[in-house]
């Protein structure tokens, strides 16, 4: 920056010379002119030259001190007031000898010009200041990124770890089975499945049912895993960067400042990049951020392991094992306790194994080439996210009291200074390479509170239901930028007008083609959903509006679809079942006993056909078949439910592939229930105030709640851990989240609001 | 932690919550609420009022001038007059909101009956045939998409966080004001929408009939616009000013 400004004020001395020169004739007019003003001519007559190398001092000084610069600032304008104000004075003089006019006065000029130049050069020095600051915000985003790839590139070999026990862990299952050897696995040339084979085996994983996951199978698969790490040659050394690691993510050894940061996120990625390679020998270089001293070392990690193998003896391995079982320490519970949980994680790795199906293919013929080889995989974002929260588990230091949970304070994209936080630090540490969600899209054209919102199952698409009467439809593709934010716009492309009164919920086909929606005026309405690309302006189409199921007395407060069947519950007391479109559209209508109260929310059960799950005001929730219409079990917790005060169930929803239900109470609580036995599973404290939504992921995953706190909160499933709160609306009276939902094919998330807008996150 | 606290009184509408206004008598409805603390139905919005200055929600303004409506929608009078240290900008505007989104209710009627093989135009009078100012050069919509464009231009322009940046549509205080090159667009909105109220009454005067009935609607927007002087006089074509002429007496009352 100095040598910046030296030359500049070279280049700029110039012209300013050149005026001096001029100005030297006048400087006798100006102290001729007024006595008054001398001083300050003087200070710029003496000017020529000395004045002009005053001002460039002064600049310089801005320029060094930076932070003073506004303090500098000023008193340079001040003195060039001065010189101006000198104008008028100085311009009596002249006028008599020269023919100007009497506002142009040289001295005038000369001073304008000094005052217009050093104004230029102290805008040019906080340029300079800001560029720096920009370049070092560049510099620590790039820092940021490289050690997100490197954590990526890790976890991505865990996949592959992963992957590779699962897969010989089937292979071992089939033979035991079938009592022959499966038609192409074979355990040291994975590499010989091809597409075809592969497709077979996750077909095959999806005829399984979960209660084959016995402890035997998985008991071999341990060996599997143990054997696999004798051919890698998982020692020591790797341990002790994967802790490292841990500790880096953890956030112990993590400054709040930039290169603590860089140089943890990067420390932690040299364990994954060196493979085998000392942590020690990595750390140093890559904390300076040099690319190629990375490279060199990862090149280096990748030739040490062949040598490892052949010394690895049986005593290593061992205690590699333990380690290792250590660190994934989710997989010991899980042996122990429950085998749901076991499959649910296999299922989880299984499915994300698709997304990866040709990489898999393309695996190297030995096992050991295959972790060092160069594991940069297209993962898709959602495999990525399902990783961090493994080894967020790993972490372990995250068990956190529910209610510590609801103190983590999410200044939603400051994962750095989170850091700070007592108790959260772990989980911002995480955050700060895990998949955080950030409000993308703004829907704003409500009048009123948004009741609810739906997704279109495959397009960037969702409706949004109101308080103002209508729904609307959005596309995400058509927004509108919007000004000085990082968020868009999305202006609605049809409004829905049917419904005398606030639209309270809202259904979608499952191919996306019909939408129902139900409302305080007790119908429900069914709309053809108009294209995506319709223009907002189009003539009125009177069949959007497609039919009305007239049958609720009083407000349908819940709606939910399956297949062409509609559920709806109403104020009116009663759970309904409907097939739209169809001559007696009305297939059955489902009471419960006086002391239930009337029905809040309702949902299918998604893993059993012909059942439903209604929540009543009794805050117990009823599962019916709905071809006998009669009652299959209650979920009732009498201990944890007595005295039902505010335990008021706003909300349920049914797992995707577990016999769980989910419900979100008054009582701030999310609760989830075992289907088959029909008792409570776990409780939680979730918000600081009624838990007003659900909704869980297409893969079962993760659920997202709502509350009136004015958050919503993203759970992993698994460990029922907050994984990101966002504070997404504002409050109208007490109320303020109505709504939340999962885009079904992509990642999107959004969240309805009282305050009348709707927001999506990615 | 506001549960177990008899006297709080939570604004809510819960799932599960009837439409209908209760047979029973209100006060002993919101009684027997607070004394069960949420347990007991409640009907939709159905909850005694709170005064202005207490609310210290973001949409303050909204949620008082819908609190005058519910309680009586033929008080005009009383929901068109401006609390103290109101800013006036800000109050036109969340009038204008709730006029714009009271009137989906119309649409709604219209889209029944106005068709764009009766109503080709959009018509009030033979005197004036109204193009549509959605399109990017004015068109002669059917007068139901004229409605239809109508009402959803304003949503968009009144939601629009270039006009209406969302500090002023949702404001802690009551002071924030809107920039005067956004108060001007009121004016036009109010000037479309009311043709609108003018095609009902003209073409579709049972409907018009009913919902002013329900609503008061017109005879409130008539009474703003006037008010606040954001349209002339000869476009208020409606007759309604006859009846304001006797109105003050009947809502004074």
């Amino acid at each position: 920056m100095g040598t910046n400004s030296g030359a500049t004020a070279g280049i700029n001395n110039k012209p300013v010379g050149g005026a001096a020169v001029l100005g030297v004739g006048v400087v006798t007019n100006s102290s001729i002119g007024g006595n008054v003003l001398s001083n300050s001519l003087g200070a710029g007559g003496g000017l020529s030259i000395s004045g002009l190398g005053g001002q460039n001092a002064n600049v310089g000084g801005i320029v060094s001190n930076m932070g003073g610069g506004g303090n500098n600032g000023g008193g340079n304008d001040d003195s060039g007031n001065g010189g101006m104000g000198g104008n008028p004075g100085g311009g009596g003089g002249p006028n008599n000898q020269q023919a100007t006019t009497p506002q142009y006065t040289i001295p005038g000029i000369l001073h304008f010009i000094q005052h217009e130049w050093s104004r230029f050069e102290l805008e040019r020095s906080q340029w300079d200041v800001d560029r720096a600051e920009l370049q070092a915000r560049i510099a620590m985003l790039l820092g940021e990124r490289k050690c997100l790839e490197s954590l990526k590139s890790d976890l991505t070999r865990r996949i592959k770890m992963l992957e590779y026990a699962l897969r010989q862990e089937r292979a071992k299952f089939y033979r035991l089975k079938y009592g022959t050897d499966p038609p192409q696995l074979n355990e040291f040339k994975p590499s010989s499945n091809d597409d075809g084979g592969l497709g077979g085996d996750v077909a095959t994983d999806s005829e399984v049912p979960y209660s084959s996951v016995s402890n035997t199978t998985w008991r071999q698969g341990r060996q599997m895993l143990r054997q696999y790490l004798a051919e890698i040659g998982y020692t020591d050394n790797i341990i002790d960067v994967r802790s490292n690691r841990v500790r880096s993510i953890l956030g112990l050894n993590n400054n709040a400042d930039h290169d603590g940061v860089g140089g943890g996120g990067i420390g932690g990625g040299c364990g994954s990049g060196s493979g085998s390679g000392g942590g020690g020998e990595n750390l140093s270089p890559n904390i300076n951020g040099n690319e190629s001293n990375k490279r060199a070392s990862e090149s280096e990690g990748r030739h040490t392991p062949a040598k490892k193998v052949q010394q690895s003896n049986d005593a290593i391995i061992l205690d590699t094992e333990a380690a290792v079982m250590a660190n994934f320490e989710f997989l010991g519970p899980t042996e122990m306790s429950d085998d749901d949980e076991i499959s649910d994680d296999l299922e989880m790795v299984a499915t994300d194994n698709e997304d990866s199906d040709v990489k898999m293919a393309k695996r190297p013929k030995s096992g050991k080439d295959m972790l060092t080889e160069d594991l940069e995989a297209e993962v898709g974002e959602q495999l990525l996210n399902d990783m961090n929260l493994m080894t967020e588990e790993v972490d372990g230091s995250l068990g956190l009291g529910e209610l510590a949970q609801l103190t983590v304070n999410n200044d939603s994209d400051g994962a750095y200074d989170a850091n700070a936080k007592d108790g959260t630090g772990g989980s911002a540490g995480g955050a700060g390479y895990r998949k955080t969600w950030n409000a993308k899209y703004t829907l704003r054209s409500h009048f009123d509170g948004v009741r609810s919102l739906i997704f279109h199952p495959e397009e960037p698409v969702l409706i949004t239901a109101s308080e103002d009467n209508t729904l609307k439809l959005w596309n995400l593709q058509k927004t509108v930028q919007a000004k000085k934010s990082a968020s868009l716009d999305v202006e609605p492309l049809y409004t829905f007008r049917a419904h005398t009164g606030p639209v309270l919920c809202l259904g979608m086909s499952s191919n996306g083609e019909t939408c129902y929606s139900g409302g305080l005026d007790g119908n429900i309405e069914c709309w053809q959903l108009p294209s995506p690309n319709i223009d907002p302006y189009d003539c009125y189409d009177p069949n959007v509006h497609s039919g009305t199921l007239e049958g609720h007395t009083d407000a349908v407060w819940g709606l939910t679809t399956m297949q062409n069947n509609i559920v709806s519950c109403s104020a009116d007391g009663t759970v309904k079942l409907w097939s739209p479109y169809t001559k007696e559209p009305l297939l059955r209508t489902y009471t419960a006993a006086e002391a239930e109260g009337g029905p809040s929310s309702v949902d299918f059960v998604r893993n059993e056909v012909d059942h439903i799950v209604v929540a009543y005001n009794s805050a117990h929730c009823i599962i019916y078949d709905t071809e006998t219409g009669k009652q299959v079990i209650k979920l009732e917790a009498t201990q944890e439910m007595s005295g039902n005060t505010g335990k008021f169930i706003n909300k349920v929803v049914s797992h995707p592939t577990l016999p769980i239900t989910i419900t979100a109470h008054e009582d701030r609580h999310i609760r989830f229930w075992d289907n088959t036995s029909g008792t409570l599973v776990h409780s939680m404290v979730a918000h600081l105030e009624p838990v007003t939504s659900l909704a869980v992921d297409a893969h079962g995953l993760y659920l997202l709640s709502g509350s009136h706190d004015c958050s919503i909160r993203l759970w992993n499933l698994d460990n029922k851990t907050c994984v990101q709160e966002i504070t997404a609306h504002r409050k109208k009276f007490d109320e303020s989240i109505f709504d939340v939902a999962f885009h079904a094919t992509k990642p999107y998330i959004a969240s309805a609001g009282a305050d009348g807008l709707a927001k999506v996150f990615v | 932690m506001k549960m177990a606290d008899g006297s709080t009184i939570l604004r809510r509408n819960r799932p599960g919550t009837k439409s209908k206004v209760s047979p029973h008598n209100i006060h002993t409805h919101i009684a027997c609420e607070i004394a069960n603390n949420s347990t007991t139905k409640q009907d939709f919005c159905r909850w005694p009022d709170e005064p202005l200055e207490e609310m210290d929600s973001t949409l303050a303004v909204q949620q008082y001038i819908q609190q005058l409506i519910k309680r009586d929608p033929s008080n005009v009078e009383l929901i068109l007059t401006m609390p103290e240290a109101q800013d006036e900008g800000v109050w036109k505007y969340e009038h204008l909101r709730q006029f714009c989104m009271e009137l989906n209710g119309l649409a709604v009627r219209l889209q029944k009956q106005c068709s764009p093989s009766t109503c080709t135009q959009m018509t009030a009078t033979d005197q004036w045939i109204f193009l549509c100012a959605a399109h990017k050069t004015p068109k002669e919509c059917p007068a139901i998409d004229y409605t239809r464009h109508t009402l959803d231009g304003a949503a968009c322009l009144l939601n629009s966080n270039k006009y209406f940046p969302s500090s002023v549509q949702l404001t802690t205080t009551h002071r924030v004001s809107i920039k005067e090159s956004s108060v001007t667009k009121l004016g036009s909105v109010c000037r479309r929408v009311y043709r609108i109220f003018s095609h009902a009454y003209f073409h579709h005067r049972r409907i018009f009939d009913e919902f002013e009935a329900e609503t008061y609607l017109c005879h409130r927007f008539t009474h703003f616009v006037t008010k606040y002087n954001l349209m002339s006089k000869e476009n208020l074509i409606v007759p309604i000013n006859e009846d304001e002429n006797a109105a003050p007496g009947e809502s004074e009352a």
